[in-house]
């Protein structure tokens, strides 16, 4: 931003003057504090300090080439304060031989002086001079200013491509500067350096919405197109606020483990153990005895260890309420191999298996069993055990993964804005 | 508004699993019969569960 900073308060005067090369006539808003008046029909860059309006340059544009969104004369109210815009410019600068422009908006008012709006693709920031220098790090990596640190982002040769209106400083179509950008966003600071001076502003992001509504503008704004530079991310708020809610979960969860597994009955409620003859071809399914289920309506775990070697042993399960006839029918298969081939030795399967009822209301229960295996195989010696309300640690995993899952979404999602940002820089990033 | 959603649901994460666990949830399936006759006790061969036609394994390496 090329200024030479605010003008002093007093007394805003509106006049219309003629211009000295085509004679249309000139509206200027800020008559005393303008320096430079551009016509909007012939593009003459007049002197605005001069009452003669002595030409200063004239360039060739047509006419509406590049029509403001906000047209000049708009008033509007920022950050509480009513402001008219009266200046506008293109700037632009070549990245890799692809021009790129943006537009500035220069707003007066006559208490408070200038103020600017830039505007890229949707994107707006408000812009006002700095009142200190800031603290440049060493290489020009970052800058520290009123205590906060912005990493340089972007630096370019920016050319005034078009203006139109009322400037506090020298403005001139075709004039270059070069300009960095630091970001800490919301907040952008940003320095232009002309031959030995070096100007510096701070530009807060705004939305299109927010300008429509101070300027009161018909219609929708255009839509933001990309992560600007200084965009705030919408997500990485959310993100301390949802990892920080992830680890008070967790803790709750911790101690939910602990009060489970501490009330848990965890009660053996029965073991039989049992021979099964694979040579007998004969009905081989029996009932076990009663036994009780207490408590609440909980899980039941079935155990069945089989001394299966190089063999497996096939179980069809029923548990039956004695009283109500209810049955919860599953089946579990005990199978072990292993041996030794080229490769070394090898083994699969376990001698173990273990297998949750879920939901199994209290009452005298009984099981029916079923084995089954190859023929001929000799006797298979297995032994059943029950055990009654057994904590499961699987629900458990299963909630930290459920409160695990979106926090990292969120977070993946700020780091892609992050990336499509910095995607846009010179340097990189972080 | 993430705060208050999270919270909820984190709520309802934690409501799930105690319940879960106070209820007995398994992620075992088992197939429940009503009214399975008492004559079972003395005759078990004559119920058939629905796993009896189960392919075993028999292989190995």
């Amino acid at each position: 931003m090329s200024s030479s900073g605010p003008a002093p308060p007093g007394t805003p005067q509106v006049k219309s003057l003629n211009c000295p090369s085509c004679g249309a006539t000139l509206t200027v808003r800020s008559l005393g504090y303008a320096v430079t008046i551009v016509c909007e029909s012939c593009h003459c860059i007049l002197d605005a300090q001069d009452p003669r309006l002595q030409i200063l340059q004239k360039f060739k544009a047509a006419t509406d080439e590049d029509p403001p969104l906000i047209p000049l004369g708009t008033r509007g109210s920022i950050r509480g304060t009513a402001y008219e815009a009266v200046g506008f410019q293109r700037r632009t600068i070549h990245v890799d031989g692809i021009p790129y422009s943006w537009h500035e908006y220069v707003l007066f008012n006559p208490f408070k002086g200038f103020r600017y709006l830039t505007e890229y693709n949707g994107h707006w920031n408000d812009v006002s001079m700095l009142r200190s220098l800031p603290d440049v790090s060493p290489g020009g990596s970052s800058l520290t200013y009123l205590g906060e640190t912005y990493k340089r982002f972007q630096t370019a040769q920016a050319g005034t491509s078009y203006v139109l209106g009322e400037f506090p400083w020298q403005v001139r179509q075709g004039e270059t500067a070069e300009v960095s950008d630091y970001i800490s966003p919301p907040r952008v600071i940003s320095s232009e350096k002309t031959g030995n001076e070096v100007t510096w502003s701070m530009g807060e992001y705004m939305s299109g919405r927010d300008i429509w509504r101070a300027f009161k503008l018909p219609g929708e704004p255009p839509a933001p197109i990309g992560v600007y530079e200084n965009q705030p991310s919408p997500l990485s708020a959310n993100v301390k606020i949802v990892w920080s809610l992830v680890a008070l979960f967790l803790a709750l969860l911790l101690a939910l483990l602990v009060a489970s597994y501490s009330m848990a009955r965890d009660e053996q409620v029965f073991e039989q153990s049992v021979e099964f003859n694979t040579n007998v071809k004969s009905e081989a399914s029996f009932v076990t005895d009663v036994f009780e289920l207490k408590g609440h309506t909980s899980n039941v775990e079935l155990t069945t260890a089989a001394k299966v070697n190089n063999n497996w042993i096939y179980l069809n399960y029923a548990l039956i309420n004695q009283d109500t006839g209810h049955a919860y029918n599953f089946g579990r298969e005990v199978s072990y191999y292993h041996g030794y081939d080229e490769d070394g030795s090898w083994s699969e399967g376990s001698t173990k298996d273990t297998v949750t009822v879920p939901s199994v209301p209290p009452g005298n229960y009984y099981l029916r069993v079923e084995p089954e295996s190859d023929y001929n195989h000799g006797t298979i010696y297995y032994t059943i055990t029950l055990k009654r309300d057994v904590p499961q640690a699987s629900f458990f995993a299963l909630g930290v993964l459920a409160l695990l899952l979106p926090a990292a979404l969120i977070t993946w999602r700020s780091l892609n804005f992050e990336h499509l940002r910095w995607a846009e820089s010179d340097y990189g990033g972080t | 508004m993430i705060r208050t959603l999270f919270l909820i649901y984190g709520i309802a994460v934690l409501a799930t699993v105690g319940l879960a666990q106070y209820r007995g949830w398994s992620l075992n399936r088992v197939d429940e019969v009503l009214n399975v006759p008492k004559s079972v006790r003395d005759n078990p061969g004559s119920y058939r569960s629905v796993y009896g036609s189960y392919h075993h394994y028999t292989g190995g390496k």
